[in-house]
């Protein structure tokens, strides 16, 4: 995991800021739909990557 | 206060508060230290303050729009600087200002004070310390004061440096526009131009080279800081920290001739590369920020596409409102970050067309740009989000209220040390008016004191905070050899960072009594 993380550390990272731009447009979206599993399911996404970036960052 | 409201006011602190012991205790980078900050303000803000999904949903997507404005001036700004870096113009420039004056204190003053802050207005985010101290260094000043002196010197000019993004996150947190807030941030920081300048000088050689150069601080002072407050309140904030210190450069390199200074003979030293080349983009992002925002049919033309999402009213658990309404709306091509983009694609092909750029030039531009982006823009989006979550559930207004009960109307005296705390904390004055411009602005409110006067104090003392962050510290030292030996520096500058806040604190006061 760890020499994982050393290969593809900068790609990693440039992902993880993608998504926490992406993720909260789609958010927005699932919210306004009333669709609230889409929203719990998108914000474990979420908070699975802001756990990536506390531990990478 | 209440047993009760004091344990509420503590967990609405906890998420700045973990974002603070995991940055001075721990190390932990600003993009680290955020998420977890984010965590704490998820947890508390769900357990205690009655957040549910749907309000976590709108209150990140309202970040992601604030956090895109910042990062537009923010991206355009390090591409500027790396297209403009790695044709040798950075260090043409220095050479340039070497040849004016053999004068200990003036090449203090042009260096760690005037170019400073330029290069704070071109770049920021550490740049100014990494890029004057080993030229300090090479004039034969010690690492400490090498890396000590920019990081005072450059302090005043990073709310309206780097294109303005601090002054731009405050606006977007507070709500407020430039109208409202640039005249008090442009007297404030204004004020503390010649406060960096003395203490700058100070670090080195002590009243008695202050003494010596007074006439300089003086004149260059009145040069910077009133270029800074004439285009902070006409408009163009996003060039008040480069214009100004463009001025300062113009009126030093003047100083530098007079009798006083002229004791001991300049630098012969020639660079490849002329001053006028070395300059030449940042000719050209003057002549288009001022189109872009003084001339009415480029700016409508410009000013076309905007983009926002609409908001619909949020309630929490606990009955706490968020009303309805726009978010933050993005520019698309009149932005403060497109006008930097299109100097920085002009300037690119005039350096090109120069031949001023070795092959692959434009892959390591890129590479460096994405590099130094990366880590600062995770920083950023994390703490908007945690300040967003804050901010819907009624967290900030908690704080807001505490420290206004505790405080009441001797609050403006507290106010820049809350942005220097936020500075310290994050690196960044950014972050800081992010993380704390709320709160501010409504313990202002609370307080009956004007938010715009209190704001500014904010983002001053987030401003001073550069002086003392670790983080900039860290990256200056590293290009000296002090790695490792920070201490020496970070207490040479916390002496006068206090002192100045100190100072900014009074003068608060003392215009919360006039306005």
């Amino acid at each position: 995991m760890d020499s994982l993380l050393k290969k593809h550390g900068n790609a990693l990272k440039n992902t993880a800021l993608i998504l926490m731009l992406a993720l909260p447009f789609m958010l927005y979206a699932a919210a306004l739909h009333g669709s609230i599993l889409q929203v719990k399911l998108l914000m474990a996404i979420f908070i699975v990557n802001m756990l990536f970036v506390m531990k990478n960052g | 206060m209440t047993d009760l409201f004091f344990v509420k006011w503590i967990l609405a602190l906890s998420p700045i508060l973990t974002v603070l012991v995991l940055m001075i205790f721990r190390n932990w980078s600003g993009s680290r230290a955020g998420a977890a900050g984010w965590f704490v303000a998820l947890i508390t803000a769900t357990f205690a303050f009655g957040a549910h999904p749907v309000l976590i949903a709108h209150s990140q997507a309202k970040g992601a729009l604030l956090s895109l404005n910042v990062l537009y001036i923010i991206w355009a700004a390090l591409l500027l600087y790396n297209v403009v870096n790695e044709t040798g113009a950075i260090k043409a420039i220095g050479i340039g200002i070497q040849r004016f004056s053999g004068d200990k204190s003036i090449q203090i003053l042009i260096f760690g004070w005037i170019f400073a802050s330029f290069l704070q207005g071109v770049a920021g985010y550490g740049v100014p310390i990494a890029v004057v101290a080993p030229l300090l260094v090479g004039l034969g000043f010690s690492p400490v004061v090498a890396v000590a002196v920019p990081a005072i010197g450059h302090s005043w000019s990073v709310t309206f440096g780097s294109m303005g993004a601090s002054f731009q996150a405050l606006m977007a947190v507070s709500g407020l526009g430039a109208p409202y807030l640039a005249p008090w941030s442009a007297t404030l920081l204004g004020i503390t131009t010649f406060l960096c300048g003395i203490c700058a000088v100070h670090v080195y050689g002590g009243w008695k080279m202050v003494k010596h150069s007074a006439l300089a601080i003086l004149v260059i002072g009145m040069a910077m800081a009133g270029t800074q407050y004439i285009l902070a309140v006409s408009g163009m904030w996003t060039l008040g920290g480069f214009g100004a210190s463009l001025v300062g450069l113009c009126s030093g390199l003047v100083v530098a001739k007079l009798k006083i200074y002229n004791q001991v003979p300049p630098s012969q030293t020639q660079s490849e590369m002329g001053l006028g080349w070395a300059l030449s983009a940042y000719f050209i992002l003057v002549v288009i920020v001022s189109s872009g925002v003084m001339v009415p049919p480029v700016e409508a033309f410009l000013g076309q596409i905007n983009l926002t999402l609409v908001f619909p009213e949020i309630i929490s658990m606990k009955g706490w409102v968020t009303q309805a309404g726009k978010g933050k709306a993005i520019n698309i091509f009149g932005h403060g970050g497109a006008l930097l983009l299109y100097a920085t694609i002009i300037g690119f092909l005039v350096y090109r067309s120069r031949g001023f750029y070795q092959s692959h030039a434009l892959k390591t531009i890129v590479q460096k740009t994405i590099k130094s982006g990366v880590p600062t823009s995770l920083g950023i989006v994390s703490m908007v989000c945690f300040a967003m979550i804050m901010d819907h559930c009624q967290m900030i207004t908690v704080l807001a209220e505490g420290i206004s009960r505790v405080f009441g109307s001797i609050y403006p005296l507290v106010s820049p040390w809350i942005g220097l705390l936020g500075a310290f904390m994050t690196g960044s004055n950014t972050n800081s008016n992010v993380v704390f411009g709320v709160l501010q602005q409504e313990t202002a409110q609370l307080a009956g004191l004007s938010a715009g006067l209190i704001l500014a104090a904010q983002t001053t003392g987030g401003a001073l905070g550069s002086m003392i962050a670790p983080a900039k510290i860290l990256v200056g030292c590293s290009t000296v050899g002090l790695s490792g030996k920070e201490g020496p520096v970070l207490k040479a500058t916390l002496q006068y960072g206090l002192i100045i806040t100190g100072v900014v604190g009074v003068i608060t006061m003392l215009f919360s009594f006039i306005r």
